[in-house]
């Protein structure tokens, strides 16, 4: 797997 | 986040693998973020014991990428959950 920007996804109700 | 910073999930906050969304997800008390495939690569290199540089030379290692622009991707990622306080540096 190639490196790429890390990602956050903020899960709220 | 510096190189000699050491990273570390707070009281309370862990990775947890959800299997309904096949997905890893941070929990904190009543919140959750969900990660991406590189976002878990670096939060599983978090111990408590390794430092910001000893987690980006590995990774730089494992995905064959220089440890610049590894850094500089984790430094933003890491300071984002850190923001938050689902990260606490030593």
């Amino acid at each position: 797997m190639a490196w790429t920007k890390p990602q956050i996804r903020e899960i709220e109700c | 986040m510096e190189g000699a910073d050491i990273p570390c999930l707070p009281r309370g906050v862990r990775l947890h693998h959800d299997k309904v969304r096949d997905a890893w997800v941070l929990l904190a008390p009543e919140r959750a973020v969900r990660l991406d495939p590189i976002g878990h690569a670096i939060l599983s290199r978090v111990d408590g014991t390794a430092s910001f540089d000893q987690i980006t030379a590995d990774l730089a290692a494992t995905y064959n990428a220089p440890q610049e622009q590894i850094a500089g991707d984790a430094a933003g990622f890491l300071n984002a959950l850190r923001e938050r306080l689902f990260l606490e540096v030593a």
